[in-house]
């Protein structure tokens, strides 16, 4: 099967029951995505298929043949993070870090479908992914200004 | 450069006491060459205090800050833990023959294979979740897979896991005479309990239960191991480096010094990640055997059921007061399960110090039963306590007819009442007050009563609850100071970044005693091979117990650094200053960079050391406040939405402003999670767990947030240490589940006193 990555087609030979996220993890070494409960509890696998936020351990590797898979690794990097990514960290949204790269990716998705969301709207799209260290005021503080800055023109596009 | 001057010679070490999560122990500590002279409330400092970024916010946002369960090694193999399935049994069989023929497995470990010292795989099962093997392969899934194979053959046994089967005799494990932790219930009695009642012109007598909950940490237990030859290196998710590395040469008989353990992040611990594990054990001892490098990740369910909890309790409280609304007697029994093995983090010690009472008697029945043992979670014992304690003095509050608040700030805790000596601070007062300001405590009825006015079912009610909890931390804690010959500098510690911000706290008490701007400032920690003796990061600690040493070890560096600067500015060492980077001549315009200086020196190294001192045995050192809950329950649903939660500290100096109200707010989530909705639910027929993953574990969700006021005093505690800081991390959760508790009997005027507090409790306690 081939699947596009991160721009990048990718052949790959997954077993049947292989997850999109073993495929990323174990196959690929995108460890970015985190395995956490391994069964579409907590979010923290969440990668973006063709645009829209899915947990990638819930998805079988074959079921992205032939689509668009972006992973936290398609956001920036710390010389030139993406504006989620600086936004995160100008206002502590990470603690233990653990969470964040599915909390980052479920944003990218919102802010790609509606660049100025209500914190009503950055709630919604946010609560499929849990945080323990209690860093949730400070994700929708962070989202708020990344969208603010996505809309001032004073970052770059939200695209990842 | 100011230091200690006293002539006579000092002892190099001592003994002093020192308090963690709750216990007290006793250690022989060496005193620092020099102390430096307290930071004092009112000292001008630049980056201490500063919302500076936290170092490696950016680099966790990309996802690969460095996590144990990211590590990639060429010939990665993979571990994974064979578990009981049964509450108590004899295993007499185990047939792992099926899953030895699985394509991609190495090699498995059970009893026979292992050392004594890991006290894996016995076949007395005492608990559901037990390990009794280990598989390694490939990959993962053949693992798994191959774990699923495994056939045991238990004899099974009677088991407990409610404290009244154990108290019934019935044995949990082998070799206990009964049931209880050494042996029997553990009373502590200040005055004359007796007479405190007799003289009590009212008492109030309550009923409280708090759940079983868990750490629930997203990054898992997890372990890599490597051996090069007679050495082994273990990456592991955890609060203790060092300690893993003492926990690791014990279990395995090899020598510390062959054993570095690395930590360079980890996805969060709050108790449960002190100690070396079974998946430590196993990774150690399959790369050993298979020569290349074994991961071992815990698994959700296995996190679930086998690392550690917050044990339950039942507490039944009798308050005596008399009608002035001031304390005569404080009585309390409770029961904690705490799983087959544990300690006695329970809820008696808070009731001996948040209120003055001259009579306090507590009894506790700490008992074995059959599930995994509970591990220290975020202020251990006083989490639990406060909830009851809390719930009585409000019951007392609404029998006398007395302001919940007055009636707490009337029984202020002015002095540690348990070592009968003073706290080097305690501002729980103003806590209490700037809190009430911020939370409108004074208008509150009227805003419950137009709340009810308006949308009938909805119920405001308004709580307060208070928090003490010792953060004093103390030694052993070293740190080691360079200055590198570009002119940057790093600060060697043996610590490690839970996710509390460690890592940027050290860099930021080393900028400000060198005089260097932050950004040229990096924090080296997490291995044992590179940083001196740390402490595990439990206990709210850290603060307290290192950055004095790393203050230390600054300006110890920065006093070499003036004196090779001297030489070269042709001028004496005291005409010296340092700003931001550069060594410059007081009241001149001449001035040398860090950079300019250490390179003329070539290769000569400015390294300073610093180690912390023991504290002050005459005062107790406490962090304390106060929390605000404002909640709206719906009685038709029995949904509680807390609205509101105003929470005022008093930490001493805070480091770093920002990291301190994340940590805060951190704690009060996971209290409003232990208030609401968190409880580890057993069958207690069959012993087993039943919400085994994070779907039937609620923890709490971004869409359950209230909105958080966080708040600290400003001020420093420059008797405590000469940094003038305390912990945050434990009291931060304290006193949410009582406010909140609270709020909901004042909404209601019905108490709910069983936690959680979820719909089907409201509306039974509504009798609906």
């Amino acid at each position: 099967m081939k699947l596009s990555i991160n721009g990048r087609t990718v052949s790959a030979e997954p077993a049947g029951s292989t997850t999109l996220l073993d495929l990323l993890r174990d196959d690929l070494a995108l460890v970015g995505t985190k395995r956490v409960c391994d069964r579409g509890e907590c979010g923290a696998c969440t990668v973006l298929r063709d645009g829209v936020p899915i947990y990638a351990c819930l998805t079988l590797a074959h079921a992205c043949a032939g689509h668009e898979i972006r992973t936290i690794e398609s956001l920036g990097n710390t010389d030139a993070p993406h504006v989620l990514q600086e936004s995160f960290a100008a206002e502590d949204a990470a603690q233990c870090g653990f969470c964040t790269p599915g909390q980052l990716m479920a944003a990218v998705a919102l802010l790609e479908h509606n660049a100025d969301p209500s914190d009503t709207e950055i709630v919604a799209a946010m609560s499929g992914n849990l945080c323990r260290c209690g860093t949730y005021p400070k994700i929708v503080r962070a989202v708020r200004r990344a969208a603010s800055l996505a809309r001032a023109g004073t970052a770059e596009p939200t695209r990842g | 450069m100011a230091e200690s001057t006293n002539g006579a010679a000092k002892p190099r070490f001592v003994t002093t006491t020192v308090e963690v999560e709750g216990r007290t122990e006793e250690r022989v500590v060496e005193v620092p060459a020099f102390e430096p002279t307290p930071w004092e409330a009112d000292a001008a400092l630049t980056h201490v205090g500063a919302r500076a970024r936290r170092v490696d916010a950016l680099l966790k946002s990309t996802g690969r800050p460095g996590y144990t369960t990211d590590l990639q090694r060429a010939q990665l193999a993979h571990a994974v833990v064979v578990r009981a399935t049964v509450p108590r049994g004899r295993l007499t069989a185990l047939d792992i023959s099926a899953a030895r023929a699985v394509d991609g497995v190495l090699d498995v470990l059970v009893h026979a294979d292992v050392p004594a010292r890991t006290r894996m795989f016995s076949a007395d099962i005492t608990y559901v979740g037990q390990p009794l093997a280990a598989i390694c392969a490939t990959t993962r899934e053949a693992a798994e897979h191959a774990a699923s194979l495994v056939r045991a053959t238990v004899e099974p046994l009677p088991h407990a896991v409610t404290v009244e089967a154990a108290l019934r005799g019935d044995a949990v494990r082998p070799g206990l005479q009964n049931n209880l932790m050494q042996g029997a219930p553990r009373t502590n009695t200040r005055g004359d309990i007796a007479r405190g009642l007799a003289e009590a012109e009212v008492t109030i007598t309550r009923e409280v239960r708090t759940p079983c909950v868990l750490h629930s940490a997203l990054e898992p237990h997890a372990a890599a191991a490597e051996w090069d030859g007679d050495h082994l290196t273990v990456w592991e998710s955890t609060q203790g480096i060092y300690r893993v590395r003492d926990n690791l040469a014990k279990a395995l008989g090899v020598p510390l010094t062959s054993v570095r353990v690395i930590c360079e992040a980890m996805g969060g611990g709050f108790g449960a990640k002190n100690y070396a594990g079974p998946h430590t054990y196993i990774a150690a001892l399959f790369a050993k055997r298979l020569g290349r490098p074994v991961s071992c990740v815990i698994d959700r369910l296995g996190e679930q059921i086998d690392t550690g909890n917050r044990p339950s309790s039942w507490q039944r409280i009798t308050l005596g007061a008399t009608r002035d609304g001031t304390l005569t007697a404080i009585q309390l029994e409770a029961t904690v399960p705490l799983g087959i093995g544990g300690w006695e983090g329970g809820p008696g010690e808070i009731f001996h110090e948040l209120y003055t009472c001259p009579n306090v008697s507590t009894h506790e029945t700490f008992a074995f039963v059959n599930t995994a043992a509970m591990a220290a979670f975020r202020a251990p014992g006083h989490a639990e306590g406060a909830v009851g304690l809390e719930i009585a003095m409000n019951a007392l509050a609404k029998e006398l007819g007395i302001d919940p608040l007055v009636l707490r700030e009337k029984n202020l805790a002015t002095h540690d009442q348990k070592k009968n000596r003073p706290y080097t601070g305690n501002r729980l007062a103003e806590c209490y007050a700037e809190g009430a300001r911020r939370m409108g405590w004074s208008t509150r009825e009227q805003v419950r009563a137009a709340s009810k006015r308006a949308t009938p079912h909805l119920r405001r009610g308004f709580g307060v609850a208070a928090q003490v909890w010792s953060t004093g931390g103390g030694p052993p804690s070293y740190a080691t100071v360079r200055v590198n010959t570009d002119g940057s500098a790093d600060v060697l510690a043996g610590s490690q970044d839970l996710g509390t911000g460690t890592r940027t706290i050290l860099a930021q008490v080393a900028a400000e005693a060198l005089g260097h701007s932050l950004d040229r400032v990096r924090a080296v920690i997490g291995d044992t091979a590179s940083g001196p003796y740390a402490g595990n990061s439990w206990g709210s600690m850290t603060v307290a117990s290192l950055t004095p040493a790393v203050r230390m070890a600054a300006e110890d560096a920065r006093r070499a650094l003036l004196e090779a600067a001297a030489g070269l500015l042709g001028v004496a060492p005291d005409a010296l200053e340092t700003r931001e980077g550069r060594v410059v001549v007081r009241g001149t315009e001449r001035s040398l960079a860090f950079g300019e200086v250490t390179a003329k020196l070539g290769n000569v190294m400015i390294q300073g050391h610093g180690s912390r001192g023991p504290n002050p045995q005459d005062a107790g050192i406490v962090t304390t406040g106060a929390q605000f809950a404002e909640v709206e329950v719906d009685v038709e649903t029995g949904v509680v939405k807390v609205l509101r939660i105003v929470a005022v500290h008093d930490a001493g100096r805070i480091v770093n402003p920002t990291l301190a109200e994340s940590q805060l707010e951190g704690g009060i989530i996971q209290g409003l999670g232990f208030a609401l909705f968190e409880e580890r639910r057993l069958d207690a027929k069959l012993g087993l767990p039943l919400n085994i993953g994070l779907h039937d574990y609620k923890i709490p969700t971004i869409a359950d947030m209230p909105v958080i006021d966080g708040h600290f005093l400003d001020g420093a505690d420059s008797k405590a240490n000469h940094v003038g800081a305390r912990g945050i991390a434990e009291p931060a959760i304290i006193p949410t589940a009582p406010a909140i508790a609270g709020a909901v009997a004042d909404a209601l005027g019905v108490e709910v006193n069983e936690l959680p507090i979820t719909p089907w409790r409201v509306l039974a306690a509504l009798g609906g």
